[in-house]
Protein backbone atom coordinates (compact mmCIF):
# COMPACT_ATOMS: atom_id res chain seq x y z
CA UNK A 1 0.00 0.00 0.00
CA UNK A 2 2.68 2.12 0.22
CA UNK A 3 3.09 3.03 -3.02
CA UNK A 4 -0.34 4.87 -2.90
CA UNK A 5 0.32 6.62 -0.02
CA UNK A 6 3.21 7.72 -1.67
CA UNK A 7 1.64 9.28 -4.86
CA UNK A 8 -0.91 10.77 -1.94
CA UNK A 9 1.51 12.73 -0.29
CA UNK A 10 3.30 14.19 -3.55
CA UNK A 11 -0.24 14.62 -4.48
CA UNK A 12 -1.85 16.80 -1.93
CA UNK A 13 1.40 18.63 -1.72
CA UNK A 14 1.61 19.55 -5.53
CA UNK A 15 -2.42 20.78 -5.30
CA UNK A 16 -5.31 18.99 -7.32
CA UNK A 17 -3.36 17.49 -10.57
CA UNK A 18 -0.58 18.55 -11.15
CA UNK A 19 1.74 18.22 -14.22
CA UNK A 20 1.92 14.45 -14.67
CA UNK A 21 5.52 14.51 -15.97
CA UNK A 22 7.47 15.48 -13.66
CA UNK A 23 5.42 12.72 -11.20
CA UNK A 24 7.73 9.21 -10.49
CA UNK A 25 5.69 6.34 -11.88
CA UNK A 26 3.34 5.19 -9.03
CA UNK A 27 3.59 1.77 -9.34
CA UNK A 28 7.88 1.40 -9.81
CA UNK A 29 8.53 3.83 -6.64
CA UNK A 30 9.80 1.44 -4.50
CA UNK A 31 12.04 -0.67 -7.75
CA UNK A 32 14.30 -0.13 -10.12
CA UNK A 33 13.61 3.53 -12.40
CA UNK A 34 13.57 2.21 -15.91
CA UNK A 35 10.62 0.39 -16.42
CA UNK A 36 11.47 -0.93 -19.53
CA UNK A 37 14.29 -3.38 -17.49
CA UNK A 38 11.74 -5.21 -15.95
CA UNK A 39 9.27 -8.14 -17.06
CA UNK A 40 5.90 -6.84 -18.24
CA UNK A 41 3.12 -6.69 -16.07
CA UNK A 42 1.03 -8.69 -18.41
CA UNK A 43 1.82 -11.65 -21.32
CA UNK A 44 -0.90 -12.82 -23.12
CA UNK A 45 1.03 -16.26 -24.70
CA UNK A 46 -0.87 -17.81 -27.61
CA UNK A 47 -3.67 -18.55 -26.01
CA UNK A 48 -6.89 -20.60 -27.23
CA UNK A 49 -10.29 -21.46 -26.12
CA UNK A 50 -12.99 -22.76 -27.44
CA UNK A 51 -16.52 -23.88 -25.66
CA UNK A 52 -18.44 -26.84 -26.68
CA UNK A 53 -22.17 -27.17 -26.26
CA UNK A 54 -24.35 -30.05 -27.56
CA UNK A 55 -21.82 -31.34 -28.78
CA UNK A 56 -20.77 -28.80 -31.38
CA UNK A 57 -17.04 -26.63 -31.11
CA UNK A 58 -17.04 -23.28 -31.28
CA UNK A 59 -13.94 -21.42 -31.43
CA UNK A 60 -13.47 -18.18 -29.43
CA UNK A 61 -10.43 -17.21 -28.82
CA UNK A 62 -7.16 -18.50 -31.59
CA UNK A 63 -3.58 -17.53 -30.61
CA UNK A 64 -4.01 -14.46 -28.81
CA UNK A 65 -0.81 -12.95 -27.71
CA UNK A 66 -0.29 -9.45 -26.68
CA UNK A 67 1.26 -7.89 -24.12
CA UNK A 68 1.14 -4.85 -21.15
CA UNK A 69 4.22 -3.32 -20.21
CA UNK A 70 5.15 -2.01 -16.74
CA UNK A 71 2.87 1.46 -16.93
CA UNK A 72 1.70 1.35 -19.78
CA UNK A 73 -2.21 2.01 -20.63
CA UNK A 74 -3.23 -0.87 -23.23
CA UNK A 75 -6.69 -0.81 -25.27
CA UNK A 76 -8.21 -3.76 -27.09
CA UNK A 77 -10.70 -3.48 -29.60
CA UNK A 78 -13.20 -5.61 -31.36
CA UNK A 79 -16.44 -6.00 -32.69
CA UNK A 80 -18.98 -7.56 -30.26
CA UNK A 81 -18.81 -11.14 -29.81
CA UNK A 82 -14.80 -10.89 -30.34
CA UNK A 83 -13.87 -13.31 -26.83
CA UNK A 84 -13.08 -10.18 -25.12
CA UNK A 85 -15.03 -11.17 -21.98
CA UNK A 86 -13.81 -14.77 -22.26
CA UNK A 87 -10.15 -13.18 -22.69
CA UNK A 88 -10.77 -11.47 -19.18
CA UNK A 89 -11.89 -14.56 -17.81
CA UNK A 90 -8.80 -16.64 -18.42
CA UNK A 91 -6.41 -13.62 -17.50
CA UNK A 92 -8.42 -13.45 -14.23
CA UNK A 93 -8.17 -17.05 -13.89
CA UNK A 94 -11.54 -18.11 -13.72
CA UNK A 95 -11.29 -19.96 -17.28
CA UNK A 96 -8.88 -22.35 -18.22
CA UNK A 97 -7.35 -21.68 -21.97
CA UNK A 98 -7.44 -24.85 -23.83
CA UNK A 99 -3.53 -23.49 -25.19
CA UNK A 100 -0.99 -20.96 -24.33
CA UNK A 101 -0.38 -19.34 -21.05
CA UNK A 102 -0.65 -16.31 -19.06
CA UNK A 103 2.71 -14.49 -17.35
CA UNK A 104 2.43 -11.55 -15.05
CA UNK A 105 5.74 -9.77 -13.97
CA UNK A 106 7.62 -12.73 -15.50
CA UNK A 107 5.73 -15.18 -13.64
CA UNK A 108 3.39 -17.92 -15.34
CA UNK A 109 -0.09 -17.77 -12.96
CA UNK A 110 -2.39 -19.40 -15.61
CA UNK A 111 -5.64 -19.83 -13.89
CA UNK A 112 -4.93 -18.31 -10.81
CA UNK A 113 -7.36 -15.79 -9.53
CA UNK A 114 -6.49 -12.19 -7.61
CA UNK A 115 -3.35 -11.83 -9.53
CA UNK A 116 -5.29 -8.76 -10.72
CA UNK A 117 -7.64 -5.44 -10.27
CA UNK A 118 -10.59 -5.52 -12.53
CA UNK A 119 -13.42 -3.22 -12.79
CA UNK A 120 -16.45 -4.53 -14.42
CA UNK A 121 -18.89 -2.74 -16.58
CA UNK A 122 -21.61 -2.42 -14.51
CA UNK A 123 -20.03 -0.66 -11.24
CA UNK A 124 -20.59 -3.76 -9.20
CA UNK A 125 -20.38 -1.58 -6.05
CA UNK A 126 -22.32 -3.79 -2.98
CA UNK A 127 -25.12 -1.85 -2.26
CA UNK A 128 -24.91 -2.89 1.83
CA UNK A 129 -21.73 -1.52 2.01
CA UNK A 130 -21.11 2.37 2.05
CA UNK A 131 -19.24 4.12 -0.59
CA UNK A 132 -15.94 4.05 1.55
CA UNK A 133 -16.46 0.12 2.48
CA UNK A 134 -16.76 -0.21 -1.16
CA UNK A 135 -13.38 0.83 -1.75
CA UNK A 136 -11.42 -1.00 0.68
CA UNK A 137 -13.04 -4.09 -0.43
CA UNK A 138 -10.18 -5.70 -2.90
CA UNK A 139 -7.58 -4.59 0.13
CA UNK A 140 -9.94 -6.41 2.91
CA UNK A 141 -10.06 -9.30 0.18
CA UNK A 142 -6.14 -10.27 -0.19
CA UNK A 143 -6.39 -9.77 3.74
CA UNK A 144 -4.33 -6.81 4.03
CA UNK A 145 -3.83 -4.72 7.37
CA UNK A 146 -6.30 -1.81 7.31
CA UNK A 147 -4.36 0.30 9.26
CA UNK A 148 -4.19 3.09 7.16
CA UNK A 149 -6.10 1.73 4.37
CA UNK A 150 -9.10 3.88 5.80
CA UNK A 151 -7.13 6.93 5.74
CA UNK A 152 -5.59 6.71 2.49
CA UNK A 153 -9.22 5.95 0.82
CA UNK A 154 -11.06 8.55 2.46
CA UNK A 155 -8.01 11.08 0.85
CA UNK A 156 -8.74 9.82 -2.68
CA UNK A 157 -12.49 9.80 -2.10
CA UNK A 158 -11.83 13.54 -1.49
CA UNK A 159 -10.10 13.82 -4.35
CA UNK A 160 -11.93 12.25 -7.16
CA UNK A 161 -14.89 14.33 -5.95
CA UNK A 162 -16.93 11.67 -3.95
CA UNK A 163 -15.66 13.34 -0.81
CA UNK A 164 -19.07 13.72 1.89
CA UNK A 165 -20.25 10.30 0.11
CA UNK A 166 -18.08 8.17 2.39
CA UNK A 167 -20.71 6.60 4.13
CA UNK A 168 -23.87 6.94 1.52
CA UNK A 169 -24.52 3.95 0.11
CA UNK A 170 -23.88 3.35 -3.61
CA UNK A 171 -27.44 3.46 -4.87
CA UNK A 172 -27.77 7.49 -3.71
CA UNK A 173 -24.81 8.33 -6.44
CA UNK A 174 -25.53 8.95 -9.84
CA UNK A 175 -24.17 6.20 -12.43
CA UNK A 176 -20.69 8.57 -13.22
CA UNK A 177 -20.12 8.69 -9.37
CA UNK A 178 -20.78 4.88 -8.79
CA UNK A 179 -18.30 4.27 -11.79
CA UNK A 180 -15.65 6.74 -9.96
CA UNK A 181 -15.97 4.76 -7.03
CA UNK A 182 -15.77 1.26 -8.73
CA UNK A 183 -12.91 2.48 -10.47
CA UNK A 184 -10.88 4.03 -7.05
CA UNK A 185 -11.97 0.36 -5.84
CA UNK A 186 -9.45 -1.05 -8.82
CA UNK A 187 -7.05 2.00 -8.11
CA UNK A 188 -6.41 1.06 -4.63
CA UNK A 189 -6.43 -2.92 -4.80
CA UNK A 190 -2.85 -4.33 -4.38
CA UNK A 191 -2.64 -5.61 -7.58
CA UNK A 192 -0.48 -3.82 -10.24
CA UNK A 193 -2.13 -4.60 -13.49
CA UNK A 194 -5.41 -3.37 -13.84
CA UNK A 195 -8.56 -5.06 -16.05
CA UNK A 196 -11.15 -2.52 -17.35
CA UNK A 197 -13.88 -4.26 -18.82
CA UNK A 198 -15.66 -1.43 -20.82
CA UNK A 199 -15.92 0.52 -17.70
CA UNK A 200 -17.77 3.62 -19.07
CA UNK A 201 -20.00 1.60 -21.90
CA UNK A 202 -23.49 2.19 -19.59
CA UNK A 203 -22.67 5.83 -19.34
CA UNK A 204 -24.17 8.74 -21.02
CA UNK A 205 -22.14 10.50 -23.95
CA UNK A 206 -21.80 13.93 -21.70
CA UNK A 207 -21.03 11.63 -18.75
CA UNK A 208 -18.69 8.98 -20.53
CA UNK A 209 -16.34 11.84 -21.95
CA UNK A 210 -16.02 13.97 -18.55
CA UNK A 211 -15.13 10.25 -17.21
CA UNK A 212 -12.44 9.96 -20.15
CA UNK A 213 -10.56 13.08 -19.21
CA UNK A 214 -10.91 12.15 -15.73
CA UNK A 215 -9.37 8.62 -15.82
CA UNK A 216 -6.56 10.01 -18.29
CA UNK A 217 -5.55 12.40 -15.98
CA UNK A 218 -5.68 10.56 -12.86
CA UNK A 219 -4.10 7.61 -14.96
CA UNK A 220 -0.98 9.79 -16.46
CA UNK A 221 0.10 10.94 -13.02
CA UNK A 222 -0.44 6.81 -11.40
CA UNK A 223 0.75 4.73 -14.60
CA UNK A 224 -0.13 1.50 -13.65
CA UNK A 225 -0.63 -1.11 -16.25
CA UNK A 226 -3.78 -0.96 -17.76
CA UNK A 227 -5.94 -3.49 -19.81
CA UNK A 228 -8.83 -1.62 -21.07
CA UNK A 229 -11.63 -3.15 -23.37
CA UNK A 230 -13.81 -0.62 -25.22
CA UNK A 231 -16.03 -0.49 -28.15
CA UNK A 232 -15.06 3.21 -28.79
CA UNK A 233 -12.23 3.89 -31.06
CA UNK A 234 -11.77 7.52 -30.07
CA UNK A 235 -11.50 6.25 -26.44
CA UNK A 236 -8.67 3.81 -27.18
CA UNK A 237 -7.12 6.82 -29.44
CA UNK A 238 -7.46 8.72 -26.59
CA UNK A 239 -6.37 7.20 -23.52
CA UNK A 240 -3.82 4.42 -24.64
CA UNK A 241 -0.26 3.98 -25.59
CA UNK A 242 -1.00 0.87 -27.41
CA UNK A 243 -4.33 -0.85 -29.08
CA UNK A 244 -4.90 -4.01 -30.03
CA UNK A 245 -7.53 -4.47 -32.42
CA UNK A 246 -8.97 -7.56 -32.20
CA UNK A 247 -11.25 -10.35 -35.58
CA UNK A 248 -14.41 -11.16 -35.22
CA UNK A 249 -15.24 -14.94 -33.50
CA UNK A 250 -12.70 -16.73 -33.29
CA UNK A 251 -11.19 -13.73 -31.89
CA UNK A 252 -7.29 -13.54 -32.89
CA UNK A 253 -5.19 -9.80 -32.44
CA UNK A 254 -5.56 -8.57 -36.12
CA UNK A 255 -3.79 -5.61 -35.76
CA UNK A 256 -1.39 -3.62 -33.17
CA UNK A 257 -1.42 -0.01 -33.45
CA UNK A 258 0.99 2.36 -31.35
CA UNK A 259 -0.20 5.59 -30.38
CA UNK A 260 2.02 8.24 -30.78
CA UNK A 261 0.60 11.41 -29.05
CA UNK A 262 2.67 12.46 -26.25
CA UNK A 263 2.00 12.69 -22.69
CA UNK A 264 0.02 14.30 -20.95
CA UNK A 265 -2.49 13.93 -23.43
CA UNK A 266 -4.98 17.19 -24.09
CA UNK A 267 -8.36 16.47 -25.15
CA UNK A 268 -7.51 18.57 -28.41
CA UNK A 269 -5.44 15.98 -29.76
CA UNK A 270 -8.94 14.45 -31.02
CA UNK A 271 -8.68 17.08 -33.49
CA UNK A 272 -4.90 16.46 -35.12
CA UNK A 273 -4.74 15.04 -38.47
CA UNK A 274 -2.81 11.90 -36.97
CA UNK A 275 -5.92 11.26 -34.37
CA UNK A 276 -8.08 11.74 -37.31
CA UNK A 277 -6.44 9.04 -39.61
CA UNK A 278 -5.71 6.82 -37.16
CA UNK A 279 -9.66 7.24 -36.00
CA UNK A 280 -9.95 6.02 -39.76
CA UNK A 281 -8.03 3.60 -40.58
CA UNK A 282 -9.08 1.59 -37.22
CA UNK A 283 -12.55 1.90 -38.12
CA UNK A 284 -12.64 0.61 -41.48
CA UNK A 285 -10.49 -2.23 -39.47
CA UNK A 286 -13.43 -2.61 -37.23
CA UNK A 287 -16.09 -2.09 -39.81
CA UNK A 288 -14.74 -4.70 -42.43
CA UNK A 289 -14.77 -7.26 -38.84
CA UNK A 290 -17.83 -6.84 -38.30
CA UNK A 291 -19.69 -7.44 -41.66
CA UNK A 292 -17.22 -10.67 -42.09
CA UNK A 293 -18.99 -11.44 -38.32
CA UNK A 294 -22.28 -10.81 -39.56
CA UNK A 295 -22.06 -13.17 -42.66
CA UNK B 1 -44.88 12.56 11.52
CA UNK B 2 -47.42 14.06 9.06
CA UNK B 3 -46.69 11.37 6.64
CA UNK B 4 -46.78 8.42 9.47
CA UNK B 5 -50.01 9.57 10.16
CA UNK B 6 -51.50 9.61 6.90
CA UNK B 7 -49.89 5.90 6.67
CA UNK B 8 -51.52 5.15 10.15
CA UNK B 9 -55.13 6.27 10.11
CA UNK B 10 -56.78 4.22 7.31
CA UNK B 11 -56.17 1.31 8.73
CA UNK B 12 -57.42 2.74 12.29
CA UNK B 13 -60.77 3.93 10.68
CA UNK B 14 -61.44 0.64 8.97
CA UNK B 15 -60.59 -0.88 12.60
CA UNK B 16 -63.22 1.47 14.27
CA UNK B 17 -66.01 1.19 12.12
CA UNK B 18 -65.47 -2.82 11.72
CA UNK B 19 -65.76 -3.01 16.00
CA UNK B 20 -68.72 -0.21 15.74
CA UNK B 21 -70.85 -2.29 13.41
CA UNK B 22 -70.06 -5.70 14.93
CA UNK B 23 -71.10 -4.09 18.54
CA UNK B 24 -74.16 -2.26 16.50
CA UNK B 25 -75.03 -5.75 15.10
CA UNK B 26 -74.82 -7.23 17.91
CA UNK B 27 -77.37 -5.07 20.21
CA UNK B 28 -79.56 -4.51 16.88
CA UNK B 29 -80.24 -7.75 16.28
CA UNK B 30 -80.24 -9.44 20.11
CA UNK B 31 -77.86 -11.82 19.13
CA UNK B 32 -77.28 -14.01 22.20
CA UNK B 33 -73.55 -13.74 23.66
CA UNK B 34 -72.77 -17.24 23.89
CA UNK B 35 -72.91 -17.39 20.21
CA UNK B 36 -71.68 -13.80 19.53
CA UNK B 37 -71.07 -11.43 22.36
CA UNK B 38 -70.11 -7.47 21.36
CA UNK B 39 -66.78 -6.00 21.22
CA UNK B 40 -67.27 -4.57 24.01
CA UNK B 41 -68.50 -7.57 26.49
CA UNK B 42 -65.12 -8.54 25.20
CA UNK B 43 -63.07 -6.07 26.34
CA UNK B 44 -64.92 -6.13 29.67
CA UNK B 45 -64.25 -9.56 30.02
CA UNK B 46 -60.57 -9.06 29.37
CA UNK B 47 -60.31 -6.29 31.93
CA UNK B 48 -62.06 -8.18 34.55
CA UNK B 49 -60.06 -11.76 34.39
CA UNK B 50 -56.33 -9.94 33.56
CA UNK B 51 -54.49 -11.38 36.14
CA UNK B 52 -55.19 -14.83 35.23
CA UNK B 53 -54.83 -13.61 31.41
CA UNK B 54 -51.60 -12.71 32.39
CA UNK B 55 -50.31 -15.64 33.35
CA UNK B 56 -51.44 -17.86 30.24
CA UNK B 57 -50.36 -15.04 28.06
CA UNK B 58 -46.80 -15.41 29.61
CA UNK B 59 -46.77 -19.13 29.18
CA UNK B 60 -47.78 -19.33 25.48
CA UNK B 61 -44.93 -15.97 24.75
CA UNK B 62 -42.43 -17.94 26.49
CA UNK B 63 -43.07 -21.23 24.40
CA UNK B 64 -42.88 -18.75 21.22
CA UNK B 65 -39.63 -17.05 22.06
CA UNK B 66 -37.89 -20.59 22.88
CA UNK B 67 -39.48 -22.16 19.32
CA UNK B 68 -39.44 -19.03 17.23
CA UNK B 69 -35.46 -18.84 17.27
CA UNK B 70 -34.54 -22.22 16.79
CA UNK B 71 -37.06 -22.58 14.04
CA UNK B 72 -35.49 -19.59 12.51
CA UNK B 73 -32.15 -20.85 13.20
CA UNK B 74 -33.26 -24.69 12.19
CA UNK B 75 -34.42 -22.91 9.06
CA UNK B 76 -31.22 -20.72 8.24
CA UNK B 77 -28.89 -24.01 8.98
CA UNK B 78 -31.01 -26.20 6.75
CA UNK B 79 -30.64 -23.69 4.05
CA UNK B 80 -27.30 -22.95 4.21
CA UNK B 81 -26.10 -26.88 4.23
CA UNK B 82 -28.60 -27.07 0.88
CA UNK B 83 -26.91 -24.16 -0.56
CA UNK B 84 -23.24 -25.46 -0.41
CA UNK B 85 -24.27 -28.70 -1.56
CA UNK B 86 -26.53 -28.73 -4.31
CA UNK B 87 -26.96 -32.60 -4.51
CA UNK B 88 -27.92 -32.49 -1.28
CA UNK B 89 -30.81 -30.00 -1.95
CA UNK B 90 -32.05 -31.70 -5.53
CA UNK B 91 -32.45 -35.16 -2.96
CA UNK B 92 -34.18 -33.13 0.28
CA UNK B 93 -36.12 -30.80 -1.57
CA UNK B 94 -39.06 -33.01 -2.29
CA UNK B 95 -38.84 -33.79 1.17
CA UNK B 96 -38.91 -30.65 3.08
CA UNK B 97 -42.31 -29.42 0.83
CA UNK B 98 -43.46 -32.99 1.89
CA UNK B 99 -42.93 -31.71 5.63
CA UNK B 100 -45.11 -29.27 5.34
CA UNK B 101 -47.87 -30.98 4.20
CA UNK B 102 -48.56 -32.97 6.90
CA UNK B 103 -51.36 -31.34 9.41
CA UNK B 104 -50.02 -29.94 12.37
CA UNK B 105 -53.35 -31.57 15.03
CA UNK B 106 -51.93 -34.81 13.08
CA UNK B 107 -48.56 -33.93 13.98
CA UNK B 108 -48.89 -33.33 17.46
CA UNK B 109 -50.57 -36.33 19.35
CA UNK B 110 -47.73 -38.27 17.34
CA UNK B 111 -45.14 -35.86 19.35
CA UNK B 112 -46.40 -35.88 22.27
CA UNK B 113 -46.20 -40.23 22.04
CA UNK B 114 -42.49 -39.94 20.76
CA UNK B 115 -41.38 -37.27 23.40
CA UNK B 116 -43.60 -36.98 26.21
CA UNK B 117 -45.74 -34.16 27.18
CA UNK B 118 -42.39 -31.24 28.54
CA UNK B 119 -41.72 -28.83 26.54
CA UNK B 120 -39.55 -30.83 23.93
CA UNK B 121 -42.95 -31.97 21.76
CA UNK B 122 -43.98 -28.29 21.57
CA UNK B 123 -40.66 -26.82 20.67
CA UNK B 124 -40.17 -29.48 17.87
CA UNK B 125 -43.52 -28.09 16.55
CA UNK B 126 -43.32 -24.47 16.38
CA UNK B 127 -40.06 -25.38 15.05
CA UNK B 128 -41.51 -27.64 11.99
CA UNK B 129 -43.07 -24.22 11.79
CA UNK B 130 -41.22 -22.29 11.71
CA UNK B 131 -38.20 -23.39 9.75
CA UNK B 132 -39.64 -23.70 6.54
CA UNK B 133 -40.65 -20.16 5.55
CA UNK B 134 -37.25 -19.31 6.60
CA UNK B 135 -35.41 -21.79 5.04
CA UNK B 136 -37.20 -21.39 0.87
CA UNK B 137 -36.64 -17.58 1.68
CA UNK B 138 -33.07 -17.79 2.40
CA UNK B 139 -32.35 -20.44 -0.64
CA UNK B 140 -33.84 -18.05 -2.76
CA UNK B 141 -31.53 -15.43 -1.51
CA UNK B 142 -28.37 -17.13 -1.75
CA UNK B 143 -29.39 -18.46 -5.36
CA UNK B 144 -29.79 -15.01 -6.11
CA UNK B 145 -26.69 -13.67 -5.90
CA UNK B 146 -25.95 -11.06 -8.65
CA UNK B 147 -23.23 -12.49 -11.28
CA UNK B 148 -21.62 -10.00 -11.76
CA UNK B 149 -20.40 -8.91 -7.99
CA UNK B 150 -20.04 -12.71 -8.03
CA UNK B 151 -17.04 -12.65 -10.53
CA UNK B 152 -15.48 -9.45 -9.28
CA UNK B 153 -15.22 -11.73 -5.89
CA UNK B 154 -13.27 -14.69 -8.02
CA UNK B 155 -11.02 -12.05 -10.17
CA UNK B 156 -10.12 -10.35 -6.89
CA UNK B 157 -8.85 -13.69 -5.70
CA UNK B 158 -11.50 -14.19 -2.85
CA UNK B 159 -11.60 -17.63 -1.00
CA UNK B 160 -15.65 -19.42 -0.62
CA UNK B 161 -15.52 -18.12 2.53
CA UNK B 162 -15.22 -14.42 1.44
CA UNK B 163 -17.58 -14.90 -1.46
CA UNK B 164 -20.10 -16.29 1.10
CA UNK B 165 -19.72 -13.61 4.37
CA UNK B 166 -19.33 -10.81 2.12
CA UNK B 167 -21.16 -11.70 -0.92
CA UNK B 168 -23.51 -14.22 -0.86
CA UNK B 169 -24.76 -13.74 2.98
CA UNK B 170 -25.66 -10.03 2.63
CA UNK B 171 -26.66 -9.81 -0.03
CA UNK B 172 -29.59 -12.67 1.19
CA UNK B 173 -30.85 -10.63 3.96
CA UNK B 174 -33.66 -8.78 2.04
CA UNK B 175 -35.40 -11.97 0.91
CA UNK B 176 -34.35 -14.00 4.30
CA UNK B 177 -36.24 -11.39 5.87
CA UNK B 178 -39.47 -11.76 3.89
CA UNK B 179 -39.32 -15.60 5.42
CA UNK B 180 -38.70 -14.71 9.37
CA UNK B 181 -41.41 -12.34 9.08
CA UNK B 182 -43.78 -14.88 7.95
CA UNK B 183 -42.67 -17.26 10.47
CA UNK B 184 -43.18 -15.18 13.08
CA UNK B 185 -46.29 -15.00 12.95
CA UNK B 186 -46.44 -19.19 12.59
CA UNK B 187 -44.87 -19.17 15.65
CA UNK B 188 -47.60 -17.51 17.61
CA UNK B 189 -50.23 -20.08 15.91
CA UNK B 190 -47.38 -22.96 16.39
CA UNK B 191 -47.26 -22.46 20.25
CA UNK B 192 -51.64 -21.81 20.35
CA UNK B 193 -51.33 -25.70 18.47
CA UNK B 194 -49.18 -26.96 20.87
CA UNK B 195 -50.87 -25.97 23.75
CA UNK B 196 -54.30 -27.47 22.87
CA UNK B 197 -52.53 -30.66 22.29
CA UNK B 198 -50.98 -30.89 25.86
CA UNK B 199 -50.79 -28.34 28.22
CA UNK B 200 -51.80 -27.01 31.38
CA UNK B 201 -51.08 -23.19 30.80
CA UNK B 202 -51.02 -20.98 28.12
CA UNK B 203 -53.68 -19.20 25.51
CA UNK B 204 -54.50 -22.25 23.30
CA UNK B 205 -55.31 -24.35 26.78
CA UNK B 206 -57.10 -21.86 27.88
CA UNK B 207 -59.09 -21.20 24.67
CA UNK B 208 -60.15 -25.12 24.68
CA UNK B 209 -61.20 -24.38 28.30
CA UNK B 210 -63.63 -21.87 27.40
CA UNK B 211 -64.73 -23.42 23.96
CA UNK B 212 -65.91 -26.42 26.35
CA UNK B 213 -67.58 -24.27 28.86
CA UNK B 214 -69.48 -22.15 25.81
CA UNK B 215 -67.71 -18.80 27.00
CA UNK B 216 -66.85 -17.23 23.49
CA UNK B 217 -66.58 -14.12 25.13
CA UNK B 218 -63.65 -15.73 26.56
CA UNK B 219 -62.35 -17.33 23.49
CA UNK B 220 -62.55 -13.98 21.57
CA UNK B 221 -60.50 -12.96 24.52
CA UNK B 222 -57.81 -15.25 23.80
CA UNK B 223 -58.12 -14.50 20.22
CA UNK B 224 -57.21 -10.90 20.14
CA UNK B 225 -54.11 -12.02 22.99
CA UNK B 226 -52.70 -14.56 19.99
CA UNK B 227 -52.96 -11.47 17.39
CA UNK B 228 -51.63 -9.17 19.74
CA UNK B 229 -48.86 -11.72 20.24
CA UNK B 230 -48.59 -12.18 16.51
CA UNK B 231 -48.49 -8.20 15.17
CA UNK B 232 -45.64 -7.95 18.27
CA UNK B 233 -43.45 -10.31 17.23
CA UNK B 234 -44.02 -9.17 13.39
CA UNK B 235 -43.44 -5.44 14.34
CA UNK B 236 -39.99 -6.32 16.39
CA UNK B 237 -38.65 -8.66 13.27
CA UNK B 238 -39.72 -5.35 10.48
CA UNK B 239 -37.55 -2.99 13.13
CA UNK B 240 -34.41 -5.47 13.09
CA UNK B 241 -35.17 -6.02 8.94
CA UNK B 242 -35.47 -2.06 8.91
CA UNK B 243 -31.92 -1.46 10.34
CA UNK B 244 -30.12 -4.91 8.79
CA UNK B 245 -31.35 -3.91 5.40
CA UNK B 246 -31.19 0.27 5.88
CA UNK B 247 -28.59 0.07 2.31
CA UNK B 248 -31.66 -0.98 0.21
CA UNK B 249 -32.77 1.45 -2.39
CA UNK B 250 -36.03 3.42 -1.34
CA UNK B 251 -35.81 2.86 2.40
CA UNK B 252 -35.28 5.59 4.86
CA UNK B 253 -32.37 5.52 6.79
Amino acid sequence: MTQFTDALTSASKTGAFPDAQEKPFLSGAAEPRNPQTLPPALEVKGVSKSFTRRRRTTPVLDGVNLTVGRGEFVSLVGPSGCGKSTLFHIIGGLTLPDKGSICMNGKEVTGQRGEISYMPQQPALFPWRTIEDNVLLAGEIRGLPRAGARETARRWLQRIGLGGFEQAYPHMLSGGMQQRAAFLRALLAPQELMLLDEPFSALDALTRGEMQRWLLELWEENRRSVLFITHSIEEALLLSSRIYVFSGRPGSVLHTVDVPFPRPRRDEITDDPEFLRLRRRLTDWMREEQAKSRK
Amino acid sequence: MRSYWSQVWPPLVAVVLVLGGWQLAVSLFHIEAWILPGPAAIAREAAGNSSGLREHTAATLRLTLIGFPIGTGVGLIVALLLHLLPGLKRAVYPLLILSQNIPTIALGPLLIIWFGFGLLPKIVLITLVCFFPVAVAAMGGLAQTDRVMLNYMKMAGASKWQIFSKLELPGSLPSLFSGVRISATYAVMGAVVAEWIGSDKGIGYYMLLQKAAYRTDRVFVAIVIVVLLSLTLFAVIALLERWLVRWKPGKPT
